[in-house]
């Protein structure tokens, strides 16, 4: 006994004993102090064994299941001596990661059935401009060069448009000047017109009447005379045409209300003020769109 | 599209539109008053040829791929379809980005190595991170290092350096990435509105040397899907052209589909680009690496953001143009620096050159290819116009600081992000905008490259143009009619005849004016020398082209940099001409291709030093010439 009582070791152990004691009856009830369990289930071994398989090919041997055992029961205490600690706070990674994970969470939310026909045909009714084919122009076109023209540019638009209102069936090809775009242009589509003579033009053809000369109408180029021959509306194609698109716009939509639905039973829990930027009153009222 | 060649504005057709006018009815007796009753009058009527050129981007990349993936991008192969088409869209970088009108048609080129990498990467594949490589570059993405990761990425790449677990062609990862791609681009595709090609890039980095191609399919998913794209990494791939035109025949005989390849960035080659001494064997190219070459390889992409690729100041000291977004300090990861020798077997100007040279030996020309601009964007973002530019990678999207930050670096180099170029897109001369007629029109390399301004550009060759063609309203009928398109061949010219060039161009509908039009020839003298020379061949503002077929007058500069603003005060809205060669020797092979040059004008970090109020270092160019290369027209006795 008197060899055991001056053994080091026991010491030891009977000095760490009356330590813990101490910490213990200092820190009862809290539960830092005792022990977790962390338990890998049959199921979570059965995970990470699925995971190994995916990008190898082939299932883990007995010492690599060990290893993804061990590494999986580290990530568990470190990640939870990390929370413990604080470290998941104002961590802009996390934090963009944790609202990714209440995307998926929202998505729960979203109408999952396949849109029947009706549905598709409501929706395209009430967004025909969407599936609409572009608005067509036929239409002639009498070019002038303000670099050439200079001053003389709105006097010689001005007569050669009296003139041709005079015999609006004349040959135009000698008239104006040249530019290598087409001086005629047969039910083109206003997206193509735009291609090719700018934005401004293509917009502006919707405002001139039909089958006179009008003008002048401006262009990246300079001016021109426009003969409108005939504009016609895009026709909303049927169903059966656009059924594809139709889905996709709608399935989308419903998405983007789905989370916004979510987001905004979420933004109702909170009260948000937004310091120095908006108006007090505003502040209640502030919409936040989702994504 | 405007279609003229269908000839389809007659009487008839008027009439019978009946249903669908909007602001009155043209009945049979108001469309006699108002169009003569006469034949069609569209000359075009009959005619089957492009009356409008197609303008988009062959070289795009998604999240998808890794390097784009590293970068932060977040931005998939949907969403740059979209974008191209049109759409607003919110960019990684969480600004809103929308192209100033659409373009006709796009090819997402991501990656071929590592398809699917990134996703796996991101959502921590413990195979993946169990690696030394794959953790380091995890962590670094995770902490917002993704621009290290990128490059440490590409450099890895670069020494076939790479984590076990990296996905390859055959495991389901690669394959629902492929098939992903390919679903975006179906469904993107809309034939007559835009054309969405299914692609990938095949990015043999040899030594960090780069000898890049994007392969672009003529078909649908249906064809696409029954093969994966090629690699680099042996064994299933492999860094040497040759054995991607392999691939490329074997893909046609397998699925049935048209395949063509792209190469890109000679100009980060360091001499490998456009060999005489192939780098794989050290030993001179033969027939076969010529033929297959020529095949496969009808066009070549000569400007994009990491710089131009048509010629270099050394190269051709007499081109005062040539000197231009120049990025010649290495290759492609800055491993090794550039030494003049390299530039020759570089820049498409002197390939161009050398394929005549190689004609004569080996009886085809390798270097027989059309040119294309396009952006090799990673951000998704097919942005080429200095006002609107999105950069190379997301790191590079606009802010007040990405102008100074180094875009690469190594211990030998270091190019900053402000040397990027916004550049540049693709245009095509095809009948109609599909899949189909693009395609075609590029095999036959009717296509020009633009830096980015939306320029018609029309180059016609034959023996018989006169000025008179230059003053018709519709040249191009006698362009197609007289002569042959741009891409196209000039053999045995008849006695006592040289060349005539029927050239014209349009500017950007909202871009700048046109300094001038020139035209490049090559050949190969009577000592088997090749030469060079360069023609003014049409100037705005009157000035004068002198008796060697130079205007040695500048246009004039109406750049206002602290406003990023210009007028449209100089240059023409639109140059044409008949040009004949004056030094023709029908005994010569010859090549002729136009550049045409506009007026200067603000380049994008004077968009950025506006908007943010900044004061850029003194050597950051503030202005810019942009310009069109056409594909050139080939001349053999």
């Amino acid at each position: 006994v008197k060899k055991l009582i001056r053994e080091p070791l026991i010491h030891f152990v009977l000095l760490g004993g009356a330590l813990f004691g101490v910490y213990f009856f200092m820190h009862r009830g809290d539960s830092v102090a005792t022990p977790q369990d962390i338990v890998v289930t049959s199921g979570q071994i059965q995970t990470l064994a699925i995971g190994f398989t995916r990008v190898w090919q082939r299932p883990p041997t007995d010492v690599e299941l060990k290893g993804l055992i061990d590494n999986y029961i580290k990530e568990e205490i470190l990640a939870r001596e990390a929370v413990k600690l604080g470290l998941d706070q104002n961590d802009s990674v996390i934090r963009r990661r944790l609202q990714q994970k209440m995307d998926f969470v929202a998505e729960e939310f979203v109408d999952g059935r396949e849109p029947t026909d009706a549905e598709l045909a409501d929706y395209l009714a009430k967004h025909p401009g969407r599936f609409a084919e572009d608005r067509r122009f036929t239409f002639r076109q009498i070019f002038l060069d303000r670099q050439k023209r200079g001053d003389h540019l709105d006097a010689d638009a001005a007569a050669l448009l009296t003139k041709l209102k005079e015999q609006p069936s004349r040959e135009i090809e000698s008239l104006g000047d040249p530019l290598l775009l087409p001086q005629e242009c047969a039910d083109a589509p206003q997206r193509d017109v735009a291609a090719q003579f700018g934005q401004a033009f293509a917009a502006s053809l919707s405002e001139l009447a039909v089958a006179q000369w009008s003008g002048p109408v401006e262009s990246g180029y300079g001016v021109h005379l426009v003969l409108l021959a005939r504009r016609t509306d895009g026709k909303v194609p049927p169903l059966d045409e656009v059924r594809d698109q139709v889905k996709r716009d709608l399935v989308d939509a419903r998405r983007a209300e789905a989370n916004q639905r979510f987001f905004d039973s979420l933004l109702a829990k909170y009260h948000v003020t937004v310091q120095g930027v908006t108006p007090p009153a505003a502040t209640t009222e502030r919409k936040v769109a989702m994504n | 599209m405007i279609a003229l060649y269908v000839g389809c504005f007659t009487l008839a057709s008027l009439a019978s539109a009946q249903t669908t006018t909007d602001a009155g009815l043209l009945d049979e007796a108001t469309a006699k008053q108002v169009f003569p009753t006469k034949p069609p009058y569209s000359p075009y009527a009959g005619h089957n040829f492009p009356t409008r050129p197609f303008f988009g981007d062959t070289h795009v990349h998604t999240s998808f791929s890794l390097d784009a993936g590293a970068f932060g991008c977040r931005l998939g192969p949907r969403d740059a379809y979209r974008f191209a088409r049109g759409e607003e869209l919110t960019a990684s970088s969480g600004q809103p980005a929308k192209l100033s009108r659409p373009l006709d048609f796009l090819v997402v080129s991501d990656h071929s190595d590592g398809f699917g990498f990134f996703p796996q990467l991101m959502s921590g594949d413990p195979a993946l991170l169990a690696t030394p490589q794959g953790h380091r570059w995890y962590n670094q993405i995770k902490s917002g290092q993704g621009g290290l990761a990128a490059m440490d990425i590409v450099t890895s790449f670069g020494k076939n350096h790479l984590p076990e677990g990296f996905p390859l062609p055959g495991t389901p990862a690669y394959r629902s990435a492929w098939m992903e791609v390919i679903k975006a681009a179906d469904e993107a595709n809309d034939p007559g509105k835009f054309t969405a090609f299914i692609g990938y890039e095949w990015t043999s980095n040899d030594k960090g040397n780069n000898l890049h191609r994007n392969v672009i399919f003529r078909d649908s998913g249906a064809k696409a899907s029954l093969i994966e794209p090629y690699t680099t990494l042996p064994p299933l791939g492999s860094p040497n052209p040759r054995d991607l035109w392999k691939w490329m025949g074997m893909c046609e005989e397998k699925t049935g589909a048209q395949v063509l390849a792209i190469a890109h960035n000679g100009n980060l080659s360091n001499g490998r680009m456009f060999p005489i001494i192939e780098s794989f064997t050290g030993k001179k190219i033969d027939k076969e690496y010529a033929e297959n070459r020529t095949r496969w390889e009808p066009l070549y992409e000569i400007t994009q953001i990491k710089g131009d690729s048509e010629t270099h100041p050394l190269l051709s000291p007499n081109d005062e143009f040539a000197n231009f977004e120049r990025w010649d300090k290495a290759n492609l990861d800055l491993t090794e620096l550039k030494k003049p020798e390299m530039l020759e077997f570089e820049y498409a100007r002197a390939a161009l050159r050398n394929g005549l040279l190689l004609e004569t030996e080996l009886g085809v020309n390798p270097y027989k290819f059309g040119f294309i601009g396009s952006t090799d964007s990673h951000t998704a973002l097919a942005t080429a116009d200095d006002d609107n530019f999105f950069g190379k990678v997301s790191g590079s999207e606009p802010s007040p600081t990405r102008a100074l930050k180094p875009f690469i670096k190594s211990d030998k180099a270091v190019i900053m992000s402000w040397e990027e170029t916004a550049s540049g897109y693709a245009a095509v001369w095809a009948t109609e905008n599909t899949r189909e007629a693009l395609f075609d029109a590029m095999k036959r390399r009717e296509t020009y490259a633009t830096t980015g301004p939306r320029m018609v550009v029309r180059f016609f060759g034959g023996f018989d143009f006169d000025a008179a063609d230059a003053n018709t309203r519709m040249p191009a009928i006698a362009g197609y009619t007289k002569g042959v398109p741009m891409g196209g061949d000039l053999h045995a010219a008849p006695q006592g005849k040289s060349p005539t060039f029927l050239v014209a161009a349009l500017k950007d509908p909202i871009g700048a004016n046109i300094d001038r039009i020139q035209v490049i020839k090559g050949w190969l003298d009577k000592d088997g020398k090749t030469q060079e020379r360069i023609f003014d061949v049409a100037v705005s503002g009157g000035r004068k082209i002198d008796a060697e077929g130079r205007c040695k007058t500048e246009v004039g500069n109406s750049v206002d940099v602290p406003n990023a603003t210009y007028t449209n005060t100089i240059g023409a809205g639109e140059l044409i001409t008949v040009w004949k060669d004056p030094a023709f020797d029908p005994a010569l092979r010859a090549f002729y291709y136009v550049r045409v040059i506009e007026i200067p004008t603000p380049r994008w970090t004077a968009y950025d030093a506006k908007y943010f109020g900044l004061t850029l270092p003194k050597e950051v160019p503030m202005t810019t010439t942009e310009r069109a290369y056409t594909s050139p027209i080939w001349y053999t006795p």
